[in-house]
């Protein structure tokens, strides 16, 4: 385990590097600079000399490698540097995001188990039957609504018509609820039926059917038998969803005006915010490393047949 | 046995793991929610107090006002000069202002006025605020041309690097907003980013980047208390969920409705639309370096092929007004002509004379080449893209074939590309009441909106007088003369003043919206 550890964490410098050198190298060939956005163009009036000016004194006209071995320089030192356009430092813009990031993906988790393990379970102990096809129903429901015509139905009804929940904002409980279904339903969707088909897969091994000789029936069959098996591929594609659920949470952050890290991504890109672009990526290329080193090890605890790492230790 | 009781242990483990990270990772977003949430509960149960909430349509991730709109909107801060209803530059922390020479100005600030913390406004601390703010804000200090201040009791004089009689109107700019530049040095007291020590009406208790700032009345205010004791001040990007916040209750002022959610809104009774001319214009840019827009007689052709009632009521829904010149009819120095309606006959006219011929097919051809022209546009306004499209239809009628280029960045793409003929753009003419950011920014050599480098013949003579003038009416004056050149000249096409469209609870009294958008909470804000 431990070997397994220390290789992920080399890993991890290896992949940060080539992360940062391909974002690099793309945000430099992408056409356009901050300068428009840091100069305010649509609001003050500026020259082209005023702008080459501000371009020469951030050092955008320095050659390339000298650019990105001053900013590796400074990330070495831990300084992730300060946006162009707002001058705040990019530890100060992704450590105020994180959070409120964390907390949408955990609401978002928690729906997605709390709708998806029950639909699987009950799919895959009446194949054929009603309640598979209601699973079916609505595992088709949430991979064919888009993110947001469910939010704004769910805004619709839930707060102008009956009005229980806030539309928009962070403070408690009750705004988390709109944003975490939200996002939460089309995942949902996707796992009761990794659960379903991982459960039938499983239910038809002969140790299930041994088990069955022995006089354990129904239920406790699924759920002490079969269960843990069928959720190896859940937890592989867990890890995988995790990544994309802290960017690719946009769409529900600009509804719900949730000020994750996924928006400021995109505003970093549009304006083309380098050391915030670079700063996001380095830390979502991490936080998918982690995870997936999470899931690796819960595998091994999940099942004892697979175990990482021996191969070296011989 | 032993066997079998060390995997069951695994198991139990494995099992216990996943349960952990999942019970932490909530954990991590009930516990802080646990700690936000009873503040706002309990506040309003305590009493009923007066509040109003506003959403604005565009985020705001700082109160630093020399970065920020924002701290001026939500009433916190305020400027030496502001715009009245009319658009014109009046006094506002300054009571009056006079130009000694063509490089110094003397401003009288305001007597009797305090800062939230309680210091006294006077010159010296707008002096500290003004240098604070250019250092501050690369933007600025270009365009304040500021040399050097300095101050006297209630005077303050300023000196400009070069004669530069548009200051007064540059200091309407929100982030020459005045707050109180010493109180962030206060050891133990929050820095500027999160409350600015301003003078206006209210002060920010709370602020959450991009979702919202709470507003609390400030007491001593020197042009009377306000009636409200909270507004909050929230930010949403999404204009569908801004309408159902307003039709929800939740919301009593939410800028920029879509304008097919107006008759939802307008079938309230509560609740009341006002749509007014804003003052952005969509225009459409012809780039002379091309040889085909160099000549005038094309220019007019495409001016003449723009369907204004068309852009009007089609593709804005009635909310703009077709435009005339670059400064709509409600600025003093505003277009006061109607605006030309579609002359596709006379379009061709002008192209057949400017040395195309019409083939068989109906196209014009000039050396046995068709006219076909790219447009560029960009998806930020979605109705750029339409009137391109609307223009592309009707041009096609004249017997050109326009091409469209839909940019991602368009700002960039024009700059970086001369092989464009026209782009369809949106400008802010004119932010500070004042029409000379417009056309040195816009229809200068080298200014930063004019990427094609559009020189406007006769232009510059008038520009230098306007550069030089520091008189208000003589301002006005030139200003009208350089947009009758700009209309004979036919830099640009002027399409439409899209409208500013505002959904308001009809609970909320003492306040309409000003087309600058900048004076949203005020002390006049109130609820009945």
């Amino acid at each position: 385990m431990l070997v397994l550890v220390r290789r992920r964490l080399l890993q991890l410098v290896i992949v940060l590097f080539g992360l940062s050198v391909i974002t690099f190298v793309l945000m430099k060939l992408a056409p356009g600079d901050p300068v428009l956005s840091i100069l305010r163009i649509d609001e003050v009036a500026v020259t082209q000399a005023d702008e080459e000016a501000v371009r020469e004194k951030l050092g955008f006209n320095k050659p390339f490698l000298l650019q990105y071995g001053e900013w590796l320089l400074r990330v070495l030192k831990l300084d992730l540097g300060s946006s162009y356009v707002n001058g705040t430092p990019v530890l100060t813009l992704l450590s105020s995001r994180l959070p409120l990031t964390l907390q949408l993906t955990a609401g978002a988790i928690v729906v997605m188990l709390a709708l998806a393990i029950p639909l699987g379970l009950l799919a895959a102990r009446y194949p054929g039957r009603w309640p598979d096809h209601l699973c079916r129903i609505f595992a088709l429901l949430g991979a064919s609504i888009p993110n947001f015509l469910l939010g704004l139905l769910l805004i619709y009804f839930l707060s102008y018509r009956l009005g229980w929940l806030p539309t928009m904002g962070t403070g408690g409980i009750r705004h988390m609820i709109l944003p975490s279904v939200t996002l939460g339903f089309a995942l949902a969707a996707v796992y009761s039926r990794l659960l379903r088909s991982g459960l039938l897969d499983s239910l038809a091994q002969p140790y299930i059917r041994a088990a069955r000789a022995r006089g354990i029936a129904g239920w406790r069959v699924v759920l002490l038998h079969a269960l843990r098996p069928a959720l190896l591929p859940m937890l592989a594609v867990f890890g995988m969803s995790l990544g994309s659920m802290l960017a690719g949470s946009v769409v529900v952050e600009m509804l719900y005006a949730w000020p994750g890290i996924g928006s400021l991504a995109v505003d970093a890109v549009f304006q083309r915010d380098y050391p915030v672009i670079q700063g996001y990526v380095l830390l979502t290329g991490a936080f998918v490393i982690i995870v997936n080193l999470v899931v690796d090890v819960c595998y091994g605890l999940l099942d004892p047949r697979i175990s990482f790492g021996k191969g070296d230790l011989q | 046995m032993l066997y079998f009781h060390t995997r069951k242990s695994k198991k139990v483990i494995g099992l216990q793991a996943v349960v952990l990270i999942l019970l932490a990772s909530l954990a991590a977003g009930c516990s802080s929610n646990a700690a936000v949430e009873p503040s706002g509960e309990e506040a309003e149960a305590v009493s009923p107090v007066k509040k109003v909430t506003v959403i604005r349509n565009l985020k705001a991730d700082s109160l630093d006002p020399r970065k920020s709109w924002e701290p001026l909107r939500a009433g916190i801060t305020e400027t030496l000069t502001r715009l009245n209803e009319k658009m014109e530059i009046t006094p506002w922390l300054a009571e009056g202002w006079e130009a000694v020479d063509d490089t110094t100005w003397r401003f009288r600030i305001r007597e009797g006025i305090t800062f939230h913390d309680g210091a006294k406004l006077d010159a010296a601390a707008v002096k500290a605020s003004l240098e604070d703010a250019m250092k501050a804000s690369e933007a600025l200090a270009v365009s304040l041309k500021i040399s050097r201040m300095d101050a006297s009791g209630q005077e303050l004089t300023i000196v400009t690097s070069e004669p530069y009689p548009a200051l007064p109107s540059e200091l309407v700019n929100p982030y020459t907003s005045i707050i109180h530049a010493a109180a962030k040095r206060k050891p133990g007291e929050q820095a500027i980013p999160l409350s600015p020590v301003g003078t206006g009406p209210y002060t920010a208790v709370k602020f959450t980047p991009n979702v919202e700032i709470v507003l609390q009345r400030f007491e001593g205010y020197w042009d009377g208390a306000a009636p409200l004791d909270e507004v909050v001040y929230k930010f949403n990007e999404d204009g569908n969920v801004r309408a159902l916040a307003l039709q929800a209750g939740e919301a009593d002022i939410v800028y920029q409705l879509p304008a097919e959610t107006i008759t939802a809104v307008e079938s309230e009774p509560e609740l009341r639309v006002e749509s007014l001319a804003g003052l952005r214009v969509y225009l459409l840019m012809f780039n002379q370096q091309k040889p085909a827009m160099k000549d005038i007689r094309v220019r007019k052709a495409f001016d003449l092929l723009l369907n204004r009632e068309s852009i009007v009521n089609d593709i804005m829904l009635g909310h703009g007004t077709a435009a005339s010149g670059p400064f709509h009819a409600g600025l003093p120095f505003g277009s006061r002509e109607s605006a030309q309606p579609i002359q596709i006959e006379e379009a061709k006219r002008l192209l057949v004379e400017a040395g195309y011929k019409e083939e068989k097919d109906g196209k014009l051809y000039r050396d046995g080449k068709p006219l076909t022209l790219e447009v560029v546009t960009y998806k930020g306004r979605p109705e750029l893209p339409l009137i391109a499209q609307l223009l592309q239809a009707d041009a096609a009628k004249a017997g050109v074939t326009l091409k469209i280029n839909v940019a991602e960045n368009a700002d960039v793409y024009l700059r970086e590309n001369k092989q464009w003929d026209m782009a369809t753009y949106a400008i802010l003419s004119s932010p500070r009441g004042d029409g000379g950011y417009f056309l040195n920014a816009a229809l200068t050599p080298g200014g930063s909106i004019n990427p094609a480098n559009i020189r406007v013949n006769g232009l510059e003579d008038t520009l230098d007088e306007l550069n030089r003038t520091s008189d208000m009416a003589k301002r006005i004056e030139w200003t009208r003369q350089a947009a009758d050149i700009v209309k004979r000249e036919v830099p640009h096409a002027y399409a439409v003043y899209p409208n500013l469209i505002v959904g308001v609870n009809r609970r909320v009294t003492g306040w309409t919206p000003g087309p600058e958008e900048y004076y949203i909470v005020t002390n006049k804000l109130d609820v009945k």
